[in-house]
């Protein structure tokens, strides 16, 4: 027996929901002080034509010589796509020793605040420690103690980007400790194992598959964390990107961009399969374990 | 029972680490030596050039909480009131910030995560939307500040339409994940009784990714407070401009003032924002 269709059930919080937000919208939008609004209509054409300035930049032939402001005697395009990449180099070298600096800080610190490792009220105070850290930009680590400490170098950038990684890498690390099966550690604890031989045999193959893919994950972050600690002095592909657009030198700037994307993607597709690789092990038995989700990063940088 | 325990033997000789164990450990230690050399990666300084970086240090030790007052002592003839409001004014600026560019990459996201999903858009389209967003998420967000404020003039709306673009780059890659992994039930159901594309998306996608779609656009929210420290510093808008100015004073006990404000603000912000999540999914 057919009835009437059933009632729609209430939309009313929704509803709510989306007028307050509207409401935050607005509110936020007129507090905003001299934010030139009237200025955001032309906006789409203004950067589409800085985009085209940029692919002619990227479309030039290498050997010939630019035009125009800004070129030194001598640059030809081909010096300006050596110049980006040379620079990219260096941010990744500093993206990969900051990461390593992170990951073998925070790696012992982990197991002295995890639940179910820590031997005593330590853990708070380390807890404290990492929640500290990944409250404060990186950018504060460098410019108040690394940058007085190193100078203008790479280094400074490296050890800012490490000392800042040791908060989120030690709260992850010490996650994954908590959540290993706690039945291998009873039965060495058992056995009469101390406490360093418990962690070494039962926890830390356990968790060290996970935690080496944050390691990764994190690496692929300070990639783009380090361009922010090149425009502050630190070297880097963040120092010319700042010269370079700072001075509109378009062309230039589509060259530096380009190479950025292209070498970040290759970086991040290879440490992703690595990533892949570590979780699901080799390519032959990942059938039938596929399915499982990987780590999502939501769950890595908050 | 009778039969004979087994007798104890010598202990069963440990498996000699595989190939890619020993490939692995290989290419760190190359790839850190390398690094090493390539930057000239040093730990002198730490004892050759303490004193010079002490200085600084000593100083951010030692905050100048008068700096943070927003009124003027009366003593204080010289003061101006306008100077004392101007970094709760900036800070109020990194707040409106984040909204609005958390808003309006997240609704930008959600558009393009419906169509960098094979669930919800034919294969295509979902190719050349894929391509497009990593290259969107390759560039930092320093990267599109830099752009926004030379393109238009510095203050806060090229840091909002930076962080936009920003928001929108990890927000559509969280939720077309989600969308790949929906349950397809709805889907079919939806098809059966011959919905279009758009009522497909509509009914029967977006209410099971609603949960973590809101979660990863607080995710984004938090970030972009955190952001706005550092976009300030190309002139981008927010606390970041404050931090450049005092930065370049060379004011430390001024900046590790403003450092500790920021750090309260965050975390209570980061708190709120965590206990909605939890809510949320």
């Amino acid at each position: 027996m057919s009835t009437t269709r059933p009632k729609a059930p209430s939309k009313l919080p929704a509803t709510l929901g989306m007028l307050g937000m509207l409401a935050l919208l607005i509110l936020c939008a007129v507090m905003l002080e001299r934010a030139n609004w009237d200025r955001l209509p032309g906006v789409p054409g203004e950067v589409l034509g800085y985009l085209a300035k940029m692919a002619e930049g990227v479309a030039s032939d290498p050997r010939a010589e630019p035009t125009g402001r800004g070129v030194a005697p001598g640059d030809t395009y081909g010096t300006w796509w050596w110049i980006a990449f040379d620079k990219m180099i260096d941010s990744i070298a500093m993206a990969w020793i900051g990461t390593v600096i992170g990951a073998s800080l925070s790696f012992p610190l982990a197991f002295l605040a995890a639940n179910n490792t820590a031997p005593g009220p330590l853990r708070f105070a380390i807890r404290g420690l990492f929640n500290g850290i990944r409250a404060i930009p990186d950018l504060v680590f460098a410019i108040l103690v690394m940058l007085p400490i190193f100078g203008l170098t790479p280094t400074a950038g490296a050890m800012a980007l490490g000392v800042n990684s040791i908060g989120t890498l030690g709260k992850l690390t010490l996650e994954s400790i908590e959540a290993i099966d706690p039945g291998p550690m009873e039965a060495v604890r058992a056995s009469g194992a101390t406490w360093l031989q418990t962690m070494r045999v039962a926890v830390v193959p356990q968790m060290l598959p996970e935690t080496m893919a944050f390691w990764l994950y994190r690496f692929e972050v300070n990639i783009r964390a380090s361009a922010v600690l090149g425009v502050l002095g630190a070297g880097g592909i963040g120092k010319v990107l700042s010269d370079v657009i700072g001075h509109r030198l378009w062309e230039r700037a589509g060259i530096t961009l380009l190479v950025v994307i292209v070498v970040t993607v290759i970086v991040d597709q290879i440490s992703a399969s690595v990533r892949h690789r570590i979780i699901h092990g080799s390519s032959s038995s990942r059938r039938g374990r596929a399915d499982e989700p990987e780590p999502l990063p939501v769950t890595v940088t908050a | 029972m009778s039969a004979p325990a087994p007798t104890r033997t010598a202990r069963p000789r440990k498996p000699p680490p595989g190939p890619s164990a020993i490939l692995g450990v290989v290419s760190i230690v190359g790839i850190t030596i390398f690094a090493v050399t390539w930057i000239n990666f040093s730990l002198a300084p730490l004892y050759t050039n303490l004193t010079g970086g002490w200085v600084v240090i000593r100083e951010a030790l030692q905050p100048d909480w008068g700096y943070l007052r927003w009124w003027c002592p009366a003593d204080d003839a010289g003061c101006n009131p306008t100077n004392r409001i101007r970094l709760w004014k900036a800070l109020l600026e990194t707040f409106n910030i984040a909204v609005l560019a958390s808003m309006a990459g997240c609704v930008l996201a959600m558009g393009m995560s419906l169509l960098a999903s094979s669930v919800s858009a034919p294969k295509p389209v979902v190719r050349v939307v894929k391509v497009f967003l990593s290259a969107v998420r390759s560039l930092p967000d320093i990267a599109y500040a830099l752009i926004f404020v030379a393109a238009m003039s510095p203050g806060p709306l090229p840091g909002v339409l930076a962080l936009t673009i920003f928001n929108m780059g990890i927000v559509a890659k969280l939720t077309s994940e989600s969308i790949d992994a929906v349950n397809p039930g709805p889907i079919e159901a939806a098809d059966a009784a011959g919905a279009t594309r758009w009522q497909r998306a509509r009914t029967a996608i977006v209410p099971q990714v609603l949960p973590n779609y809101l979660s990863y656009s607080l995710y984004v929210f938090e970030l972009n407070i955190r952001a706005s420290a550092v976009i300030g510093f190309v002139g981008a808008g927010g606390i970041g401009t404050i931090i450049n100015l005092e930065f370049n004073r060379g004011n430390y006990d001024r900046l590790s003032a403003i450092v500790i404000v920021i750090f309260v603000v965050v975390v209570a912000l980061d708190l709120t924002s965590q206990t909605l999540r939890k809510r949320l999914v």
